[in-house]
């Protein structure tokens, strides 16, 4: 999904335009058509992965992320949804001469989102930053693993790399949690090599780590609450941008009961078909990872919404992946979790109930929609 | 009630002239008043907008003492802010300067479009076109964002190129796009990210201050306590309300001035409207005679006058109103433009329109008509029939008014100068004296109009007989001239004061520039404020100052530095072969320049009068070291600057601030070289980087320049008010001329020709000017006096001497014998031709 969220962070930056633009306009893909810049390397080939290492930033390519998202839950049951992102954006090739020698001249740009889902108050809250990579206001690096924007970061523990800290605050609410990153990366697509597109050629390399343990407090008006769950990071470098006729996508992340863990994106066409590079991978509780094609996963939507912007949205599904089995029906927590940055879009946490292979089974995670229009 | 209301209307019917003059004079005593409050609300308006424009949606801003700050604090803040429960901290970096862009300088801001607060960036990041500009604004050199008026004026394109002249150097840009129309205050402005500005301003790893965004309530105040905790000493958190008020400060002195002038001209407007008013009620006392003769009752035709006065009162006012937001229009220009010669620049795009001062002026206008015709009202209805009828009678009663007014006067001045006495530093009590000094000319102008009328009737009597039995009849008509004389002499006394005010502080002005601008040549580093490209380092001082033909000179550093007071301007000051003999002293003497080079501080009138410091007092202010006592050695004069300024040695300032910078230069020549020549040499020896350089003579012409054209709304306003107390006049005279028709039928009929009446109407009206000049003249002076040693003492602390010119009294003399000619003109044409039976038969 390397493009999806590259479109994002090139949205924003656009948008950083519009600033007093009361609503942004639906995400236009169309203008970034294009190959990868030169000067920027290609994701081309499957390639070993090194972590460490891979946390941390890709200088060479042109954009990379960092990307949380999760569900926790209070002693007395009261839930919450987080999704927290860092975006880096490259302007310019790694070897571009800056025209100047001010500490503020960048190369890179970094974005981050910040949303609270509060189902109990019935609040969504999103919150964003954008800043230059320049004077550590903000960056990326792997040892010991931090990404930070301002004074938004997840940085590791010190003395325990695989513990770390995420730390973001905005409109009355603040978010201090501790994740456990000692699980094994899920490789996405072919052993990490994710092809979105043949027109023009584009991939990213992609991983996951599904199941991040949390434990933390999520301070709301001033009050704390500790709270237990578990997240979802993903993360994706390269250089490519959308294929012609690509609109947007739906991309689903669910951590199921029984130790599984599903994620598809369904990557949309202009003409309202699926894309055939749609894709996603199911693990196993045992860790063993199945790919999964376009063909073997279907979405079936059951509603729609209207967001404050006048957005329509889906907002209940059927995922079926029948070789597994497997069948969830899929339902927000909260139908308005619209992010109100620039660009808007849908990211929000989601209940999953359904079976596999005749078995109960119930899950949570998120889904995110990018790319819907205005409601005419 | 029918038939009473049919007589009124068929009154004013057959009165149609009368209705008129009524409404005139109330329209224009309202527009009057609304005129001067608008010009003056719009440019204070136009003032906050840019000062928001400036500020945005920065609550705060951190600044440091000696001028910048280190960016490492800015990151800092970003990325530890203070915690205070949860309340976010939002901080954004800015770097200010100057910017010339062919002959317009502009004034250039490095923003962070990331963080950005402050609205002139936030129009910028608005105005930017998309991805790709984004990407450029921090890739590509030069890019730069420029409001559409100066692009408009240097006929740029987007996307065309442009060279700038920034801090001494020449550097390419691309204008990327425009910072919109609609962003008021966004004038004269270029905004380029910050990199490009450090880079071009020549600063690395400096910034200007930091704008920074609390949030209100309780969660706010505790950041704010968390934020300055953790910020050094030198470093200054303002709240931007506070530094705007502060800034605001400077203008109150010129709204001051307008204000007194809006005073003025809502009391000329009350008298004239009392005068139009009045006359119509008195013009009828015979209908209401008859009327009350016939049988209708006091409250019935006090009711019915009240009525039409309200009605008239409602209509005059309104269209008083409208009249009032056109000339404000007009004036407003005016306005701005005496704030940006004195202040900062504010391009006055919309006219504010305070409804408070409309509510006032409508109030007034509908009170003072309301009291116009209640007066003589109560009369007319308070009077048995047949005495009513009697016009000697009514001419009786306003003579005994006028004579009780002249005690009243005497009170009314005891007061004024009662009000000064018990008040050291009020405003408001000099505003009240001037007030009430007003009224009591007003108050005693109709008793002086009969006495002299008499005196001059009696004067002439082997002379001319129309003369003497017109100037007799200007005694004995009070009921009709006095208000109106009253008027022009409260019109004539304020512009007598205020003329001999403005030329008496002109003349100081000039005396202290001659003082002080003692060097031939002055020289500083173009640019219109103070930024780094302004100043001259050390070794561009040694440079210039060691050419040959300069005897000597003198160095000033000026800035603007912090003080628990706010900011206050610092003239650090190395003086030139003179020493302190360019200063005049209001306090302190020889010793006061000894301690001035052992540290001591010198401070200007205004400074003194704001801070209440003198002489054996202390001042701190903010050095890099955090805050500094400095002992106060004197007081000199200073009125080039209103708000006041501290004069120190320039060592003095060197040991706290570590900066040897130098703002300006006064250069003294060797006898037997030109100032041209010395001038060209240093031009020369500068280049090329450019010079400003200026001779004594022309700074003194350019300081008298700015201050004629910063009273050139004060002039517009006397003459609106002396016109407005013109009108007052015709209406009078002309109401007058109506309502004696017989007598002067009478005396045509007697053999007095048709040239003759008019003349006599003429000389009956310049008589009438001339009385109220002549009760001017002493008022004037005495408001003159109030005006300088009261209101601008008490409004800005300067010590004006003040000076008698003839000036001014030629100019009210002319204008009063004007007003009364004009007034005249129309009044005189009509009685001459007025058909002899008819006005024999009205009666």
């Amino acid at each position: 999904m390397n493009v999806r969220r590259a479109v994002i962070a090139l949205a924003a930056l656009a948008a950083l335009a519009a600033a007093a633009a009361s609503a942004a306009p639906p995400l236009e893909v169309a203008p970034l058509l294009g190959p990868a810049p030169a000067g920027f390397a290609a994701a081309e080939a499957p390639r070993e992965f090194q972590f460490p290492d891979d946390h941390g930033p890709h200088p060479d390519f042109r954009q990379e992320w960092w990307y949380f998202t999760g569900n926790l839950e209070a002693a007395d049951g009261e839930r919450f949804g987080f999704e927290f992102t860092v975006f880096r954006f490259a302007l310019a090739p790694p070897g571009a001469r800056p025209p100047g020698d001010s500490a503020w001249r960048a190369r890179e740009v970094y974005m981050a989102h910040l949303a609270v889902t509060d189902p109990a108050r019935g609040r969504f809250m999103s919150s964003e930053r954008l800043e230059r990579a320049a004077l550590d206001l903000a960056g990326a690096r792997a040892r010991p693993f931090a990404v930070w924007v301002d004074d938004w970061s997840v940085r590791a523990v010190e003395d325990v790399p695989s513990s770390w800290l995420l730390r973001a605050q905005a409109d009355g609410y603040a978010l201090e949690l501790e994740l456990d990153a000692s699980g094994t990366p899920v490789l996405n697509g072919e052993h990490g090599l994710s092809v979105k597109s043949d027109t023009p050629p584009s991939a990213s390399y992609y991983y996951s780590l599904p199941r991040l343990g949390v434990r933390g407090r999520v301070i709301r008006g001033g009050q704390a609450r500790e709270v237990t769950g578990l997240a979802w990071f993903d993360r994706e470098w390269g250089s490519g941008v959308l294929g012609r006729g690509q609109v947007g996508w739906d991309w689903f992340a669910l951590q199921l009961q029984d130790g599984s863990a599903l994620m598809y994106y369904a990557l949309r066409d202009r003409d309202g078909t699926r894309d055939s590079h749609s894709a996603g991978t199911f693990v196993e509780p045992s860790g063993e990872t199945r790919p999964l094609g376009a063909g073997e996963v279907e979405v079936e939507v059951r509603d729609h919404y209207v967001a404050r912007s006048g957005t329509r949205y889906p907002s209940a599904w059927t995922v079926r992946v029948p070789h597994l089995g497997l069948e969830l029906a899929v339902r927000p927590v909260l139908a308005d979790q619209e992010l109100t940055t620039r660009p808007r879009y849908w990211e929000g946490a989601v209940d999953a109930t359904g079976s596999r292979a005749g078995a109960k089974l119930r899950g949570r995670g998120y889904v995110e929609l990018v790319g819907y229009g205005a409601e005419r | 009630m029918r038939l009473l209301e049919a007589a009124t209307l068929r009154h004013l019917a057959r009165h149609r002239a009368q209705l008129a003059l009524a409404l005139l004079g109330l329209t224009l005593g309202v527009g009057t008043i609304v005129a001067v409050n608008l010009a003056t609300a719009s440019a204070q308006a136009a003032f906050e907008r840019s000062l928001r424009t400036v500020n945005g949606a920065a609550t705060h801003q951190l600044s440091a003492a000696g001028g910048d700050l280190p960016e490492s604090l800015y990151v800092a803040l970003a990325t530890h802010p203070p915690a205070a429960g949860g309340t976010p901290l939002r901080v954004s970096p800015v770097i200010e300067g100057y910017a010339q862009a062919g002959n317009r300088v502009l004034r250039l801001i490095g923003s962070d479009p990331f963080s950005a607060l402050s609205g002139a960036a936030e129009a910028a990041a608005a105005a930017g076109p998309g991805a790709q500009a984004a990407g450029d604004w921090l890739t590509k050199g030069g890019t730069v964002l420029m409001d559409a008026a100066s692009a408009r004026a240097l006929g740029l394109k987007v996307g065309q190129s442009l060279e700038l002249r920034v801090a001494g150097h020449t550097v390419p840009a691309e204008l990327a796009g425009f910072i919109g129309e609609d962003a008021p205050g966004a004038e004269a402005l270029l905004v380029t990210d910050i990199a490009q500005a450090q880079e071009w301003l020549g600063m690395p790893g400096r910034i200007s201050r930091i704008d920074a965004r609390l949030p209100e309530g309780p969660g706010g105040a505790a950041l704010e306590q968390a934020l300055r905790a953790q910020l050094p000493a030198s470093v200054q958190l303002v709240a931007t309300r506070a530094r705007a008020r502060e800034t605001f400060a400077m203008t109150d002195a010129f709204t001051t001035n307008l204000h007194a002038m809006s005073l003025l001209a809502l009391l000329v407007g009350m008298f004239l409207i009392y005068g139009a008013v009045s006359f119509g009620v008195l013009q009828r006392r015979t209908t209401l005679a008859v009327l009350r003769a016939l049988g209708a009752r006091r409250g019935e035709i006090l009711g019915l006058i009240l009525k039409e006065a309200a009605l008239l009162g409602v209509g005059g006012a309104l269209l008083g109103v409208l009249a009032g937001i056109a000339i404000g229009h007009a004036l407003v220009g005016l306005v701005a433009r005496t704030i940006n010669d004195l202040y900062f620049q504010v391009a006055v795009t919309e006219v504010t329109v305070p409804v408070a001062t409309l509510v006032v002026a409508f109030a007034a206008g509908l009170a003072t008509a309301l009291l116009a015709a209640l007066v003589p009202a109560l009369e007319v209805a308070g009077a048995p029939p047949n005495l009513a009828l009697s016009r000697a009678v009514l001419e009786a009663r306003a003579r005994r008014i006028a004579r009780a007014l002249v005690p009243l006067s005497v009170g009314l001045v005891l007061a004024a100068a009662l009000a000064v006495l018990a008040s050291s530093r009020s405003l408001l009590a000099g505003f009240l004296a001037l007030f009430l000094l007003l009224i009591a000319v007003a108050a005693l102008t109709p008793a002086f109009l009969e006495a002299v009328a008499r005196l001059a009737a009696r004067a002439l009597g082997g002379g001319s007989t129309v003369l003497r039995l017109g100037l007799a009849d200007v005694g004995r008509s009070l009921s009709r001239t006095g208000v109106a004389c009253a008027a022009l002499g409260m019109a004539l006394a304020a512009m007598i004061g205020v003329a001999l005010m403005v030329g008496s502080f002109r003349a100081s002005l000039a005396t202290w520039l001659e003082r002080t601008l003692q060097a031939d040549l002055y020289v500083s580093a173009p640019g219109p404020l103070e930024d780094a490209g302004r100043l001259f380092m050390p070794g561009r001082v040694r440079e210039l100052t060691t050419l040959p033909g300069i005897a000597a000179h003198s160095e000033a550093r000026r800035l603007r530095v912090d003080s628990p007071q706010g900011e206050i301007d610092l003239n650090a000051l190395r003086l030139g072969p003179r020493g302190g003999a360019t200063f005049t002293l209001a306090q302190g003497g020889a010793p006061a320049w000894a301690a001035f080079e052992h540290g001591a501080v010198l401070i200007s009138e205004p400074l003194a009068w704001r801070l209440k410091r003198g002489m054996g007092g202390t001042l701190a202010l903010v050095t890099p070291q955090g805050l500094t006592e400095f002992p106060v050695a004197g007081v000199y004069r200073e009125y080039g600057n209103e708000r006041g300024e501290i004069l120190m040695a320039l060592r003095t300032y060197r040991e706290h601030w570590h900066d040897d910078a130098v703002s300006g230069l006064g250069i003294y020549l060797a006898p037997g070289h030109s100032a041209e020549a010395v001038a060209q040499e240093l031009r020369a020896q500068a280049a090329p980087d450019p010079l400003y350089i200026r001779s004594n003579a022309q700074i003194r012409a350019l300081s008298l320049s700015i201050f004629d054209r910063t009273f050139v709304i004060t002039r517009v306003l006397y003459f609106l008010a002396a016109g407005v107390a013109a009108l007052g006049l015709v209406s009078a005279l002309l109401a007058w001329e109506l309502s004696r028709a017989r007598e002067l039928a009478l005396l045509r009929t007697l053999g007095i020709t048709p040239a003759g009446t008019a003349l006599m109407v003429l000389a009956q009206s310049l008589f009438m000017g001339l009385a109220a000049f002549v009760v001017a003249v002493p008022a004037g002076l005495v408001t003159a006096w109030v005006l300088t040693a009261v209101i601008n003492r008490r409004a800005f602390g300067w010590h004006i001497d003040l000076e008698v010119q003839s000036a001014g009294f030629a100019t009210a003399l002319v204008l009063a014998l004007l007003a009364a000619l004009t007034a005249a003109l129309y009044p005189a044409w009509r009685a001459a031709r007025a058909p002899l039976t008819a006005a024999l038969r009205t009666e």
